[in-house]
């Protein structure tokens, strides 16, 4: 088992939890995305999540888990790229580097048009919360 | 109801903060000033009085506390997170441990996800204190600490004697005063030569702490010998150098803890 990812689930469960709390209403769905630069396993963090919530006031809630295209614009010529061209082309030790910590796509990579590593990732990062309905 | 962009990470961050007594940033106005020897020695310093101690190089485009450390290895991971590896009792965290060596440039925006996801993800434990060797300056990660930690943290304002330092060094304690991070005094770095006590320049630092009515936590000597043990990695021969007793003067200065006569017994001052 990949151990981060499982810090990441509880951090999420957790923030999730105390939008509930604060607001005072029942969880209904949330929605988790899961940018392709951080390269984790939709199945994995799906399977994660739906074990930590047993127990919690979001088992019966709703958990949508999507893929987040990753774009990264090359802020010196303007290109923009995926991940096909960012990072299917590097070895997999400096792929598990960006796994960790997306931004080292630009110790990494280079854009494929111009040659500089002056990337910003604009869609895709890695893990988020995107969507909490709550009912009040 | 419905809402977008949620970071998580800033409960994952508060809950980690939570079990770290003290977190002292080491700031400067500019580069070269000696932030990160400072950072270091001071880290070595309270793990030798027995103290949990975290380094958290912050200095994301000049990372130099891993190789201060002489860790090279990758954070290994459990299931709270990144686990910083231990060199000389002290837990360092840097992003040279995922840069291979490698420059990383980003823009402001970038600079501020790695250090929030560097604090998500760091399984520090329990910390006596995080000691956060800063990049030089007011850009986007002394801004984003600012944010998260707020009055969690404290700072050390570090200067050279000269005038160009102090004279930018201004703007950082007027930053960090208005955000109300509180101040624990100006150290002044590069004051002597020292074996002969030969002054580098005319200090300057006791005057900048007592405009900003801030402690003087005192002088700093250039000392080869301290250069010397930075460069080569060994902690145990920096904390004997005249630089760390300097810094050692300097940090009781600041109350927040006694040491000194533990570490006379380790280190022979």
């Amino acid at each position: 088992m990949l151990l981060h990812e499982l810090a990441l689930v509880e951090g999420i469960i957790s923030y999730v939890l105390d939008i509930a709390n604060k607001r005072g209403g029942h969880i209904v769905s949330f929605k988790v995305t899961i940018g392709e630069f951080a390269q984790f396993d939709k199945s994995l963090i799906k399977d994660l999540l739906v074990e930590l919530v047993k127990g919690t006031e979001l088992e019966r809630a709703n958990i949508i888990i999507e893929i987040e295209r990753a774009v990264a614009r090359c802020l010196y010529c303007n290109s923009k790229w995926g991940v096909n061209e960012l990072l299917e082309p590097l070895p997999n030790d400096q792929k598990e580097m960006i796994h960790f910590l997306p931004e080292l796509l630009n110790s990494f990579s280079k854009c494929p048009n111009c040659g500089k590593s002056d990337l910003e990732i604009e869609k895709g990062r890695s893990v988020r919360v995107a969507e909490v309905r709550l009912n009040v | 109801m419905s809402n977008t962009s949620l970071d998580f990470r800033e409960g994952m961050i508060k809950r980690r903060l939570e079990r770290i007594n003290k977190i002292i940033l080491i700031t400067s106005g500019k580069g070269g000033v000696g932030k990160s020897i400072v950072a270091a020695t001071m880290a070595a310093l309270m793990a030798k009085a027995g103290m949990s101690v975290g380094l958290l190089d912050a200095d994301i485009y000049g990372p130099s506390s891993a190789f201060i450390f002489k860790v090279r290895s990758l954070p290994k991971e459990d299931r709270h997170g990144l686990l910083p590896p231990v060199s000389n009792g002290v837990k360092v965290m840097s992003l040279d441990l995922f840069t291979a060596g490698k420059a990383l440039p980003v823009s402001g925006k970038g600079a501020r996800q790695i250090i929030k996801e560097l604090l998500a993800l760091t399984e520090w434990g329990n910390l006596d204190f995080l000691i956060v060797d800063m990049p030089p300056g007011t850009g986007d990660v002394l801004m984003t600490l600012i944010k998260i930690l707020g009055e969690k943290s404290g700072s050390i304002v570090v200067t050279l004697p000269t005038a160009l330092s102090t004279s930018v060094v201004r703007r950082v304690l007027d930053l960090l005063l208005t955000s109300k991070i509180p101040v624990f005094g100006v150290l002044e770095n590069m004051s002597y030569i020292d074996s002969s006590k030969t002054r580098a320049s005319q200090s300057r630092g006791k005057a900048l702490a007592s405009e900003f009515k801030v402690k003087f936590l005192g002088e700093l000597p250039i000392d080869y010998k301290a250069a010397e043990a930075a460069d080569t990695g060994d902690i145990q021969s920096l904390l004997k150098t005249e630089f760390a007793k300097a810094l050692l003067t300097s940090l009781e200065k600041m109350k927040l803890f006694t040491v000194k006569e533990k570490l006379t017994e380790t280190t022979g001052f």
